[in-house]
């Protein structure tokens, strides 16, 4: 347990109350088919809101966000994107994760293990191969997760750090914290 | 004994240069304090809370808004009473003391006080160096004019410096930079400007409508003052707001203070106001704060709002949802208790109609309490000037009229920024963009694509102002704009 989740007082599970859950996102379209999310490496942004903000959209090589006027919830053009993190770690919100569901059967010959990109402004930052602890939208604890790589770019100032997590936490994955003692 | 020291040495995005190790004593004892610290940041970090008392009750006090606007700082130090030491720096050597009884007692020449009169004319004088000001002050700099920009502060760049969260936006309004960054550079192309005189710990203490002047004092020690009296061609009120208190039994126990002056001093200062906080407002600034706090390695132990649903950004909200901070709605605070600071608070849910539900109050082990409850705007200064003044609940408050060039119905007054209405730094910035041009323009200084530059902002601010997070404040500005 870290001290996270201690906290003695629990929060309510509402979207009031700033609780979104996969469902909020897969109503509002955030949430590729199956068959893409098995293929290829997809953002889920967690931004069902009109709200004056349009990094995502300006730093997408591909145009894969699309976003009309600056008020608009970003839509994701799903086979436009190359997955290559600039938008997780352009966005203000951190509000961007990047799942590759794929990453490990092409990479580690592994079918049951995917690759989230997860923004991070915290410390400790951990390195390559850190145990780390990997929390859902509500904190709830998912699984402890594998650090693969860490991006830090000074442009953007927010690193992202690559963990791999068992595939059935991959679209529920949205935070992380370092175990102690790592 | 052991030493406490509540500075922050590690921080995710921050990184503190506090400068020089110098002496302050405080009743009687040395206090650790650096070169670069307010003195009321080197006694929190000491872990002094109570910094003077009631003036008839003798309750215990402590500050409020940590950016010199409320007056429960104020202090006597090297025997000068009512110092606000939230703004004043240490020196070495300084003794600083609580006062009692502080409202009977005015500073006076048998205290040394030292005062030169400066006399100074300029274009535009700008009120104000946070993100409204400091880019009003270079648009009218652009058009050449010869400008000043005035702040209480000894740090310029108001709330921006407090910032640590990447700003929402588009580019125009540097969407994806941190407010501490915007803070840094704009801050630094002001002082690069030959045209731009910046005057810090310089606070406006009169008006005089007819001659059109300006009394400003310069603060040099805690007894050694400039008197500025300043000729301006145009004025630009750039003077913020203030954050509004809530009030409960023990609203007023050291301990209990603005969200923006645990910002102040967390984030400016490095410093720990509190190790587990309740945070009472979750609107931007109580979600934003919450986070900051997280990042300045504190437990915030919950957000609590009496509202029904949270005004903030649901992408702010779920950032803290998702470290482990409860956001309570439709809950409010009763009470803050504790011996001289807060040791806990007490908390209780409410009904569709706002009236307490029996049964639902509980204690919470808290060691701070941290108001997000809004911001009114600081139109003192604008009264001064004789501006009509209109409350429009939407925009904070008390706010004045104004032209959509920004100008109000004082001859050659400008407003930009939260003084105008309640809304964000980006906002605040972009009506700087339009006040500094309006008033170059005013002085004769008109420039037909500088004219192009403020027509563009004004589109940008109504497109920024077409969500539905923005209904009520446009609502707001319609009831203020004049002709």
């Amino acid at each position: 347990m870290t001290k996270s989740e201690e906290r003695k007082i629990e929060g309510q599970k509402t979207l009031a109350s700033g609780y979104v859950t996969l469902d909020d996102l897969k109503k509002a379209g955030n949430i590729p088919p199956d068959g893409i999310l098995e293929a290829r490496a997809v953002p889920i942004i967690d931004d069902i809101e009109e709200i004056p903000c349009t990094p995502c959209r300006d730093v997408c090589p591909t145009g894969a966000i699309i976003m009309p006027s600056m008020n608009d919830p970003p839509k994701v053009k799903w086979e436009a994107c190359t997955g290559c993190t600039l938008c997780v770690q352009a966005c203000p919100g951190l509000a961007i994760t990047l799942v590759n569901m794929s990453f490990g059967r092409k990479v580690l010959k592994r079918n049951d293990i995917a690759l989230v990109s997860i923004p991070y402004e915290m410390i400790p930052v951990p390195k390559r191969g850190d145990r780390v602890r990997v929390y859902d939208r509500g904190h709830n604890y998912l699984c402890d997760g594998e650090v693969y790589s860490v991006i830090k770019s000074v442009k953007f100032g927010t690193i992202v750090i690559n963990v791999l997590v068992p595939k059935q936490y991959a679209l529920h994955a949205k935070y992380l914290e370092v175990i102690k003692g790592e | 004994m052991k030493e406490i020291d509540r500075r922050v040495y590690e921080h995710p995005i921050l990184s503190f240069d506090r400068g020089r190790r110098v002496r302050v004593f405080f009743e009687g004892k040395e206090v650790p304090a650096f070169e670069s610290e307010t003195i009321a940041a080197a006694l929190y970090a000491a872990g002094v809370l109570q910094f003077n008392y009631s003036a008839r009750l003798l309750r215990p006090r402590g500050p409020f808004c940590m950016i010199g606007k409320c007056s429960q700082c104020m202090m006597r130090v090297n025997g000068v009473p009512h110092v606000r030491t939230c703004i004043t720096p240490v020196e070495d050597g300084m003794v600083v003391e609580r006062e009692a009884n502080h409202d009977m007692e005015l500073p006076s020449p048998k205290e040394g006080l030292r005062v030169e009169r400066l006399s100074l004319s300029y274009d535009v004088v700008v009120v104000g160096a946070g993100p409204a000001g400091l880019k009003a002050a270079l648009k009218a700099s652009d058009a050449g004019a010869r400008v000043a920009v005035l702040d209480q502060s000894p740090v310029a760049g108001g709330q921006l410096s407090k910032q640590t969260h990447k700003f929402f936006g588009t580019k125009e309004s540097y969407a994806g930079m941190r407010g501490v960054d915007i803070a840094r550079m704009l801050v630094s192309m002001v002082k690069e400007r030959e045209n731009i005189d910046l005057y810090l710990r310089t606070q406006v203490i009169g008006y005089f409508r007819r001659e059109g002047l300006l009394i400003a004092y310069q603060a040099k020690s805690v007894n050694e003052f400039g008197v500025l009296v300043i000729r301006a061609k145009a004025y630009i009120v750039a003077t913020g707001a203030m954050e509004r208190n809530l009030i409960f039994s023990g609203d007023d126990l050291p301990g209990v203070m603005g969200a923006g002056a645990a910002q102040t001093l967390m984030n400016i200062f490095g410093v720990r106001p509190a190790d587990k906080p309740l945070i009472v407002g979750a609107g931007n600034v109580g979600v934003i704060v919450a986070y900051q706090a997280l990042q300045a390695g504190i437990d915030v132990q919950a957000v609590i709002d009496i509202a029904p649903k949270s005004a903030a950004y649901l992408v702010h909200s779920s950032k803290i949802r998702r470290m482990g901070v409860p956001i309570l709605m439709r809950t409010t605070i009763k009470e803050a208790y504790g011996n001289g600071r807060v040791e806990g608070a007490v908390i209780y849910e409410v009904d569709e109609r706002f009236r307490p539900i029996p049964g639902s109050e509980r204690d919470v082990e808290v060691d701070g309490v941290w108001l997000a409850t809004g911001l009114s705007p600081s139109v003192e200064l604008l009264e001064l000037m004789r501006a009509k003044i209109k409350f429009v609940p939407e925009l904070g408050g008390y706010v004045p009229l104004r032209t959509q060039y920004l100008e109000t119905t004082a001859s050659s007054v400008f407003i930009a920024g939260d003084v105008s209405s309640i809304e964000e730094a980006s906002t605040a910035m972009m009506e700087g963009v339009v006040a500094g041009i309006s008033a170059a323009e005013k002085v004769g200084l008109g420039r037909d694509d500088l004219r192009t530059e403020r027509s563009e902002s004004l589109r940008w601010l109504e497109t920024f102002r077409s969500g539905p997070h923005y209904r009520r404040i446009k609502e707001g500005l319609n009831k203020v704009l004049i002709q």
